[in-house]
């Protein structure tokens, strides 16, 4: 096993090279950073401009820069991915890309952590429920759950949500649910308890949003892979036994039906870092997502490749974490 | 049976629920909104009474990109809004953009031109104008932001990135009568006709800067190494001190800043709300929502938001108000481009678009009073405007006379395409980035132009920048923004020297008068050069004005004295210390 994972984690650097190569090149030709200086009112004097390109290293030729990103040879101390330097942004000389991803990161996980977790939770109780009561009212009505959740865009969706806790609080008199950022502007004065009520009212609109885009694919996946165990041989054998249906489910089907579940959720978890774009950018939320559009509105290139690095890595790391759990979840795989 | 009672119970609430959230009984406000008067009364429409007391949260629409507007990673209108309030300033213009209002709270007389050559001004500060600590606000102060503004050439400032180099051309900022008296005195031979908004609210620093604060931080602005250092560190560091009506006392440039009154402001009219919050909210879907949450109680975004505006009139307890905006469409030829070179090509180009159909086909949906601009300077609300279009034809849509202009110059048609001799004129390539005013506006062009035999391929583009510098296009539609401050804009434009003058346009008496227009000693003065230049501009056809962009200003009820302000880059914000609750 531990072989496996070195020589996995071995192969992940050429991937990890060739799609930082890739990445740069298309981040290249997406446009010149300093494009909407150049035609700035009024007009930004031409030694600034200047000034600015060299700062941002663009005056040096395309395979230049992607040498000195990724090394920092010949850079000014501010650049270098090997050497923990993202690179100078168009933000301003002091604006630090590594330390605006960590703590974007931070944000980002403390919405994506609850989700996924209740996600994963209703996912597989739905999808149990679901098979077992296969054909009846309750799994027709989880399907279309499912199924409406799955096919509504994550923007509408937000939307709604947003609507129906805005309807909510107007309802109750009182501000219960907020529809964006993580915490009121002004929460001087809050006292332990109203700071944590200001925090959990911004967490559940976009939580519930992020469940639900998570649930509705997971249950489909968890319903599918819980009728393939039940209809198995060994599960009709403990039946045949006289095993109570109760033991049944929880101590043979469930366990396996979880696999495909788990290997699953484990590469989605990573996508969901891109995914939540557009949660974050629904509830202005300051985390990667957020992160990566604002990269993109000011042509920050060496912001985009941080985050792109960042979330190539994660995509990485979750297939390798994927693979490794299929093999401690079912012992018919071994990994030598 | 009592089952599918429940069942029926819940599909009816489930039903209601949804009836209720999805809602929108259109409801049209508008006829007794506070803002209503606002087209007739622009620099006084929703005044009154003020309650002690109240806070308000104001929507900025995109992320300041420092703490001072000095450089280009501040210098936006953002980082202006977060800021106003704090820094002291010399003047705004009001909403009518003919108004340049002198701030009597820190100066004690009106500012004046006291010497012509070299070209020397004026201010002196009132004895009662004190930074928060108590500090007097003295001529140092307009010396060291003097210093901040210049380039690294002008010598003062060791590392400063200015956004413009306007104030390079200043030659000295000396104080005297004990610093309560400043003297700007600009290099010889140049003048200022925009002399009065050095140091005002809007332009470059969005004020003046303290020079007791650097010295506290240990920075010798004695030296352009100092004064390098206090720039950077105001880039990178809250400012807490004030010499305005508001002072900061919380935020970041990610989420909000909150604004408190200041404790020593000196002027006439104080904050009677407890806080201003600035808060960033970057994407326009989420507004209506935190607005309707009382998450946020007003905005008034760079952009014109169709959306948002027509969700806005539906709501009772929002006003609209929407004006012509800073920003006006154009579209400009590449005189690179072989064909285009000749002019009576581009005449008759411009004279074949119709610009009021564009305009009643686009922006007069939201905006009726929207119609075409007739100068390239001046909005048809200048005092300065002269109509330097109608005469030329251009813009009128007017495809028979497009026809004789060609036809005059010696092209023909086969067919129905335009040809010089035997050969196709053009096919030419439109191009705009894309939004929905300008998507219809190239799509409108395109058909025109093919009335003349002319074929225009529509190619949108997603970097403006790029597109403009590296000339790629042969026609382009985009958008620049206008001010009251308007003596660089011909340079800019179409000076053969300058960077923006993307089209690639000469003419050297346009030169002479662009230069004339930037050095000339009054605003009467330079709006004659300007206008001089924009008709020869006209005559040439390389740029066709289409019209200013409307924009607009929403806010909650039961504020008093909000209002927009298209004459600055500040908007709504220009003097959001006299906003208020509304007295009961």
């Amino acid at each position: 096993m531990l072989a496996y994972t070195v020589r996995r984690l071995l192969g992940t650097v050429p991937l990890l090279l060739a799609a930082s190569l890739l990445t740069f090149l298309l981040v290249d030709l997406s446009g010149d950073p300093l494009a909407d200086l150049r035609v700035q009112q009024p007009p930004v004097p031409a030694e600034v401009i200047e000034a600015e390109e060299e700062r941002l290293y663009l005056d040096r030729s395309l395979p230049e820069r992607y040498v000195l990103w990724l090394t920092g040879i010949g850079g000014d101390g501010d650049i270098g991915l090997l050497r923990g330097e993202f690179g100078p942004s168009v933000r301003g000389p002091d604006y630090d890309i590594g330390q605006a991803l960590a703590e974007r990161l931070g944000s980002t996980l403390r919405l994506v952590a609850a989700a996924l977790l209740l996600a994963l939770g209703l996912a597989v109780l739905t999808g149990v429920v679901s098979a077992v009561r296969q054909y009846s009212a309750v799994d027709y009505t989880l399907t279309f759950v499912g199924f409406l959740a799955l096919a509504m865009p994550t923007f509408w969706l937000g939307a709604l949500v947003k609507e129906a806790g805005v309807w909510a609080n107007q309802q109750t008199g009182y501000t219960i649910f907020y529809t964006v950022g993580a915490t009121s502007a002004d929460t001087r004065g809050f006292t332990a308890g109203q700071l944590l009520a200001d925090h959990l009212g911004h967490l559940v609109l976009p939580t519930l949003t992020l469940m639900l885009t998570g649930y509705a694919a997971w249950s489909r996946y968890q319903r599918t892979s819980m009728l393939e165990v039940l209809n198995s041989d060994y599960v009709r054998l403990a039946r045949a036994k006289g095993l109570p249906n109760r033991v049944v489910l929880r101590r043979h089907a469930l366990r396996t039906a979880l696999i495909p579940l788990t290997t699953v959720a484990a590469v989605t978890v990573a996508g969901t870092v891109d995914g939540v774009i557009l949660i974050e950018t629904v509830f202005q939320w300051r985390g990667l997502g957020d992160f990566f559009v604002e990269a993109v509105k000011r042509s920050d290139a060496y912001a985009l490749m941080g985050w792109l690095m960042l979330s190539g890595t994660a995509v990485v790391l979750a297939n390798l974490a994927a693979d490794l759990l299929y093999g401690v979840l079912d012992p018919r795989i071994r990994h030598e | 049976m009592r089952d599918r009672s429940r069942l029926t119970t819940l599909a009816a609430s489930i039903g209601a629920a949804t009836l209720v959230l999805t809602s929108c009984a259109p409801q049209e406000v508008g006829a007794d909104s506070s803002l209503a008067d606002c087209a007739e009364h622009p620099n006084t429409c929703n005044s009154g009474e003020r309650a002690e007391g109240g806070d308000i949260t104001w929507i900025v629409d995109s992320l300041p990109g420092a703490w001072a507007t000095l450089s280009p990673e501040g210098g936006s209108v953002y980082t202006l809004q977060m800021l106003h309030g704090i820094l002291p300033h010399t003047g705004h213009w009001e909403p009518d953009g003919v108004t340049f209002t002198p701030n009597m709270d820190l100066l004690a007389e009106e500012p004046r031109v006291v010497d012509e050559d070299p070209f020397t001004y004026q201010f002196t500060i009132r004895p009662e104008a004190v930074w928060d600590d108590g500090t007097p606000i003295t001529a140092a102060d307009f010396e060291v932001t003097w210093k901040l503004s210049t380039t690294e050439e002008a010598g003062h400032c060791t590392g400063c990135r200015p956004r413009t180099d306007n104030y390079d051309r200043i030659a000295s900022v000396e104080g005297s009568d004990g610093g309560s008296t400043v003297t700007v005195t600009l290099a010889d031979g140049a003048a200022d006709p925009e002399w009065r908004d050095r140091f005002s609210a809007s332009d470059i620093a969005g004020g003046i800067y303290p020079a007791h604060v650097a010295e506290e931080q240990g920075f010798d602005i004695t030296t352009p190494e100092g004064v390098g250092e206090y720039f950077e560190w105001l880039h990178t560091t809250m400012p807490t001190f004030s010499g305005g009506p508001y002072r900061l006392v919380e935020g970041d440039l990610e989420n909000q800043v909150i604004k408190e009154p200041n404790p020593a402001w000196y002027g006439e009219v104080a904050p009677t709300l407890d806080t201003v919050v600035i808060r960033f909210l970057t994407d326009e879907g989420t507004w209506i929502s935190a607005l309707d949450n009382g998450e946020a109680h007003g905005t008034s975004p760079v952009a014109f938001g169709q959306d948002t505006v027509e969700q806005a009139r539906q709501r009772p307890g929002l006003n609209v108000s929407i004006t012509a905006g800073p920003s006006w469409e154009h579209v400009d030829l590449n005189l690179e481009n072989r064909w285009l070179k000749d002019v009576a090509l581009r005449r008759a180009i411009f004279t074949a678009i119709d610009v009021e159909d564009i305009a009643r086909r686009t922006i007069a949906q939201l905006y009726p009073e929207a119609g075409p601009r007739t100068n390239h300077i001046f909005p048809d609300t200048s005092p300065y405007h002269t109509d330097v279009i109608t005469e030329t034809g251009q813009g009128s849509g007017d495809t028979e006379a497009a026809r004789r202009i060609l036809l005059d110059a010696g092209y023909t048609y086969q067919g129905e395409t335009l040809t010089l001799d035997g050969e196709e004129v053009g096919p030419f390539r439109l191009r705009s980035t894309s939004n929905t005013v300008r998507d219809t506006s190239t799509e409108l062009i395109q058909s025109y132009l093919a009335e003349i035999g002319i074929t225009a391929t529509i190619e949108p583009t997603d970097d403006l920048g790029a597109t403009l510098g590296g000339q790629d296009y042969d026609i382009m539609q985009y958008g620049w923004s206008s001010s009251p401050a308007f003596a660089t804009a011909p340079s800019q434009y179409w000076s053969s020297s300058s960077d923006s003058n993307f089209g690639r346009y000469r003419n050297d008496e346009v030169d002479r008068l662009a230069e004339l227009t930037r050095n000339a000693s009054s605003l009467d003065e330079a709006a004659e050069y300007a206008n001089e230049a924009a008709r020869i501009v006209a005559r040439d056809a390389y740029v066709l004005p289409l019209f200013s962009m409307p924009i607009y200003v929403l806010v909650t009820d039961g504020y008093v004295n909000v209002r927009d302000n298209p004459s600055s880059s500040l908007r709504a914000l220009y003097q959001h210390h006299e906003w208020g609750l509304a007295a009961q």
